[in-house]
């Protein structure tokens, strides 16, 4: 029987609270040459949503590669709750009292930083995906990788596109949370008006727990803007979205998502919602590469046909680990960073390279547009890949200063 | 038209939703004298109810209909055989047990249908916007209002000028009085607890086409529901729809002067309304 995503996600979500509470089911009897293995999601709290569906990923992938790579493992999923502080506490917990070097997690920015800088003091190595730029910017840390495209990348890989897609759309309002994510994201995207010459006619910021968002939309509107520029995320990029929708905007301006989710993101929004909305996105599952094809064929045989985003990203998050356990031929901390260092590897989307100056994974970054109900194969069919591309601060304008 | 003046009505409209959120809190709050932090998880089952029927039956007005009465008899069935054994307790014990309760809820709602979100679609009679000069509006945000302010009229008559209501406001001043006169107080209670679980329920479906349902929608409505409640004054009916607005008008007006601290302007608003008159904008002595 081939279980529905959901349904899969739901019964993950158990195995992680019993894998959190209980004796770790991955845990071999001898665990003297175990290499121990810590996901560090948002299980609880506003970001869950991306946090355990990541933790999926990783739960896939820590047995699958253990096997492959000939490694024993230890996985075991702790709650960040989406709280730098709480974050700290717990991998300070994971380092002191069980000796744990290898870490991959953080859905939000300011969680991904402070752990980080933890594992670094640790001499561990921690693989993430959360987008800020200081992460392999000017916090950058011999113990930190990258696999996602931060928010330099995200905005030339979407804005760069749409204005060139739309020459006459020269009018350009943004919404962005006030957080170092979304500062990120909206200066990005400043440079690209700039440097295109498009009128940046307006910002709206918010607050990370704002859930209204119609009296930003109605400053939006105010503005006659021809793209409206959506620079937050989650849950609040959802609901900004709905209820852009509802206020008639997707008829009056294009729409461009810069940092969705993926799939669930999609699903939530709804197909009515997404038709002609466009997004910027880390993955889609219709990438054609082998590497996309086999991350599909894993997950369908574990009954999870479709892989999204925040799965993928736990996934090869934990194969990055192993990936360079396995080329250091040890499990010692700083044999695995050289290992990782200038790594090429096959990718969920294609030829994926870990650049040694700053430990960015060099990947695609995609604009898609959703799809109209009518051209829908499957369910999980809502979006199309328009255009795809690499786009990184290069060495010379990098501020990382590898510590 | 002038942005102020858009945000000003577009803040009216936010203010009724926050009213819609906060009712059944004020009501409870007020004449049960009840501390109830479950209150943002009865929302959120709501919108998730909302949910589930619009997705088994693809009509949003069934949903309207079963939805509420549904969290009705959650309230009923918590209060009779949990709630009301802490009616002498003293309020940490409300709050703990209540939160407890709201925790029990949302991770139900989980298990269930999952930590992802649901979406919950706008009925096509309602679909699309109508148009004010430069003023645009959602039809199904104009619905919401014209259906808050007559739910809101229809809740003063039953408070103010009903039997029930009268019961149920002496109630508050004094149980022993009551009792004494003969009147079943604590079914009032359990009644009048149904009745916030039933307006927690209306709101989460009615807001679930704006917001969707999403399982840790909960603690950010009983903020605002507090919020609410603390600003119009505690019991205070009237109040609570005074409070409503007010946030919802402050949060919109602040949205084009500092965007950015639209959302704590909130919490400042209640600050000042507080340090000017403790008792709330309506609240009793």
């Amino acid at each position: 029987m081939t279980l529905s995503r959901r349904s899969f996600v739901k019964t993950a979500i158990g195995g992680a609270a019993l894998a959190a509470t209980g004796p770790a089911i991955l845990r071999p009897a001898f665990a003297a040459d175990v290499t121990k293995i810590r996901s560090l999601y948002a299980l609880s709290g506003t970001f869950a949503e991306a946090g355990k569906t990541a933790e999926l990923g990783a739960r896939i992938a820590a047995p699958q590669f253990a096997k492959e790579y000939g490694i024993k493992v230890d996985y075991k999923a702790v709650d960040s709750e989406g709280n730098p502080g709480r974050a700290v506490a717990k991998i300070l917990t994971e380092i002191q009292q069980n000796q744990v070097k290898y870490f991959v997690g953080g859905v939000l920015s300011s969680s991904a930083l402070a752990m980080s800088e933890q594992v670094h003091k640790a001499n561990g190595v921690f693989i993430t995906a959360a987008g800020a730029d200081e992460i392999t910017g000017q916090n950058c840390n011999r113990s930190t990788f990258r696999w996602s495209v931060p928010t330099y990348g995200a905005s030339r890989e979407t804005v760069l596109p749409l204005i060139e897609k739309y020459p006459n759309a020269k009018r350009w309002y943004t919404i962005t949370p006030k957080y170092v994510f979304g500062e990120a994201l909206l200066q990005n995207s400043i440079d690209v008006f700039k440097e295109k010459g498009v009128e940046h006619v307006g910002n709206s910021y918010h607050s990370l727990s704002e859930t209204e968002f119609s009296s930003y939309l109605t400053n939006a509107s105010a503005a006659k803007p021809d793209v409206l520029l959506l620079l937050n995320f989650g849950s609040q990029s959802t609901n900004t979205l709905r209820q852009a929708a509802n206020f008639g905007m997707k008829q009056k301006m294009k729409i461009l998502m810069v940092w969705a989710e993926g799939l669930e993101q999609y699903e939530e929004i709804g197909a009515d919602i997404m038709d002609g909305v466009y997004v910027g996105c880390q993955y889609d599952v219709s990438i054609k590469s082998p590497g996309n094809k086999k991350i599909i064929e894993t997950f369908k045989a574990k009954g999870a046909p479709v892989p999204s985003y925040s799965s993928v990203s736990g996934y090869v998050s934990t194969d990055l680990i192993l990936r360079g356990i396995k080329a250091a031929g040890s499990s010692d901390p700083a044999a695995v960073i050289k290992a990782l260092e200038g790594l090429k590897y096959e990718g969920p989307t294609g030829q994926e390279e870990i650049r040694a100056f700053d430990h960015q994974c060099v990947k695609n970054y995609y604009l898609l547009k959703g799809k109209p109900k009518a051209q829908m194969k499957n369910k999980y069919d809502l979006v199309e890949i328009i255009s795809s591309g690499k786009s990184f601060v290069p060495q010379n304008q990098s501020l990382c200063k590898m510590a | 038209m002038s942005l102020y003046l858009i945000q000003l009505i577009n803040g009216l409209g936010i203010g009724m939703i926050y009213f819609m959120i906060s009712v059944g809190l004020s009501i409870i709050f007020g004449t049960m004298n009840f501390v109830n932090f479950a209150h943002g998880a009865f929302y959120l089952l709501g919108a998730y109810l909302c949910y589930a029927v619009v997705a088994a039956t693809g009509s949003f007005w069934l949903a309207l209909a079963v939805a509420p009465p549904a969290m009705a008899l959650t309230g009923w069935f918590a209060e009779r055989y949990l709630l009301s054994r802490l009616y002498h307790a003293p309020h940490q014990y409300q709050i703990l047990v209540t939160l407890g309760l709201a925790l029990v809820i949302q991770e139900g709602v989980m298990l269930v249908w999952g930590a992802i979100g649901q979406n919950v679609a706008t009925p096509v009679l309602l679909q699309g916007v109508v148009v004010f000069g430069s003023f645009v509006y959602p039809k199904y945000r104009l619905f919401v209002i014209g259906f808050t302010a007559l739910l809101t009229f229809v809740l003063w008559l039953a408070l103010e000028r009903t039997r029930y209501g009268a019961i149920l406001r002496a109630g508050t001043e004094s149980t022993e009085m009551v009792a004494l006169l003969g009147i079943d107080i604590f079914r009032m209670f359990s009644f009048t607890f149904a009745l916030g679980a039933y307006l927690a329920g209306l709101a989460g479906g009615l807001t679930a086409p704006i917001s969707g349902a999403d399982p840790f929608m909960g603690p950010g409505a009983l903020s605002v529901a507090f919020v609410v409640v603390v600003i119009g004054g505690i019991g205070s009916f009237s109040g609570a729809l005074a409070g409503g607005l007010l946030i919802g008008v402050v949060q919109s007006e602040m949205s084009s002067l500092w965007s950015e601290g639209a959302n704590i302007m909130i919490y400042v608003a209640m600050a000042l309304v507080i340090l000017v008159r403790p008792r709330g904008l309506l609240g009793r002595a």
